[in-house]
């Protein structure tokens, strides 16, 4: 019984080390291993109808993205009103003072002031972010140019502004 | 069973030990070190007040050149320690040089804040694409490169440069 549960001790520690290693991996661990911009902050949009789009980031492990550096605009026209941005998490900065920051996937809903179907719509996004280890990016403005549906029809493809990386493991 | 167990968690933990030695060592590796500084000194920026600076004045000296901006908030974390380089080894030919990938204004109100005792030069975005020219490949900050009195590059720095480091680096090539 005692051997048991120090086994079970022992797996647990085990575990631990192997997803301390898996974490120290998949976080930029040096400047070389860094992401360009538009990879960390991965930039994607979709049209949910005629009059609505969807803006996403997905922001790697170890990065983060400033919410007041976060703007949405659209071209031609204009947004309905300005986006509802989710709070994010508050950092304590030098600087900056209580910054609210997003990490992970951020989904921002675009309502367009009039609907605008079977048209091309460009959404503009324009961020700026940072990485753990300390260094950080300068203001990217990213734009995807999205097929609205007619009314009616399915939600359009999720575009990405930055086409996936080939991978080996893929 | 136990033995594995035992195999694997020295396995895991070396892992672990090499991935932190990896974070330690990779903040220290030296990118682009060893290549020549020659178009840095070909160029001429504003400064903050507006008035145009040849980098070409500094040749001869220990020159840190430090890219910077006032929307990075490591760059500015790591000034107060350039601000003491300055005034420790200025006597000695060591000079240190803001590039700042921002407006003049900025750049300005930052450097009197924090009262800083070295050239703030203006090179607004067009500064990232001269510091990829020195091994800057993902264009972010704060990054710094050390150039020797022939004008090579002693050491590239992406991200914080500790104190410890530039000191040694100073003082290999003083």
């Amino acid at each position: 019984m005692i051997s048991d549960r120090s086994g079970a001790t022992r797996l647990r520690f085990l575990g631990v080390i192997l997803l301390c290693n898996v974490v120290a991996l998949a976080h930029a661990a040096s400047p070389a291993d860094l992401l360009e911009a538009e990879r960390a902050f991965a930039f994607s949009a979709r049209a949910l109808d005629a009059r609505t789009l969807q803006a996403q980031f997905a922001v790697a492990p170890g990065y983060y993205l400033y919410r007041d550096k976060l703007r949405f605009t659209v071209e031609p026209g204009a947004l309905a009103n300005a986006p509802v941005l989710p709070a994010g998490e508050i950092k304590h900065d030098e600087f900056f003072g209580r910054v609210a920051t997003y990490r992970g996937k951020i989904v921002v809903t675009l309502p367009l002031d009039k609907p605008a179907s079977g048209q091309e719509i460009a959404v503009i996004a324009e961020s700026q972010g940072c990485a753990d280890i300390g260094v950080c990016y300068p203001p990217q403005r990213q734009r995807i140019v999205l097929p609205l549906p007619r009314p009616g029809a399915a939600p359009g493809p999720l575009v990405s502004a930055v086409p996936p990386k080939r991978s080996w493991f893929r | 069973m136990r033995r594995r167990l035992i195999v694997v968690a020295i396995f895991g933990a070396a892992g672990a030990v090499a991935l932190a030695l990896g974070l330690r060592f990779g903040l220290e590796r030296e990118a682009g070190a060893g290549g020549r500084a020659d178009s840095l000194f070909a160029i001429t920026l504003p400064d903050a007040s507006g008035q145009e600076q040849r980098i070409d004045q500094w040749r001869g000296k220990v020159l840190v050149v430090n890219f910077w901006a006032t929307w990075c908030a490591p760059c500015k974390e790591e000034m107060p320690e350039f601000i003491k380089a300055q005034q420790e080894w200025g006597g000695r030919g060591v000079q240190f040089v803001g590039i700042a990938v921002d407006d003049a204004q900025k750049v300005r109100a930052f450097a009197d804040e924090i009262h800083l005792n070295y050239p703030a030069l203006v090179g607004g975005f067009g500064a990232l694409d001269l510091s990829k020219t020195f091994g800057n490949r993902i264009m972010a900050l704060p990054f710094t490169i050390i150039i020797d009195r022939d004008g090579r590059l002693a050491h590239t720095q992406l991200g914080l440069l500790a104190p410890a480091k530039l000191q040694s680096v100073i003082s290999k090539i003083i």
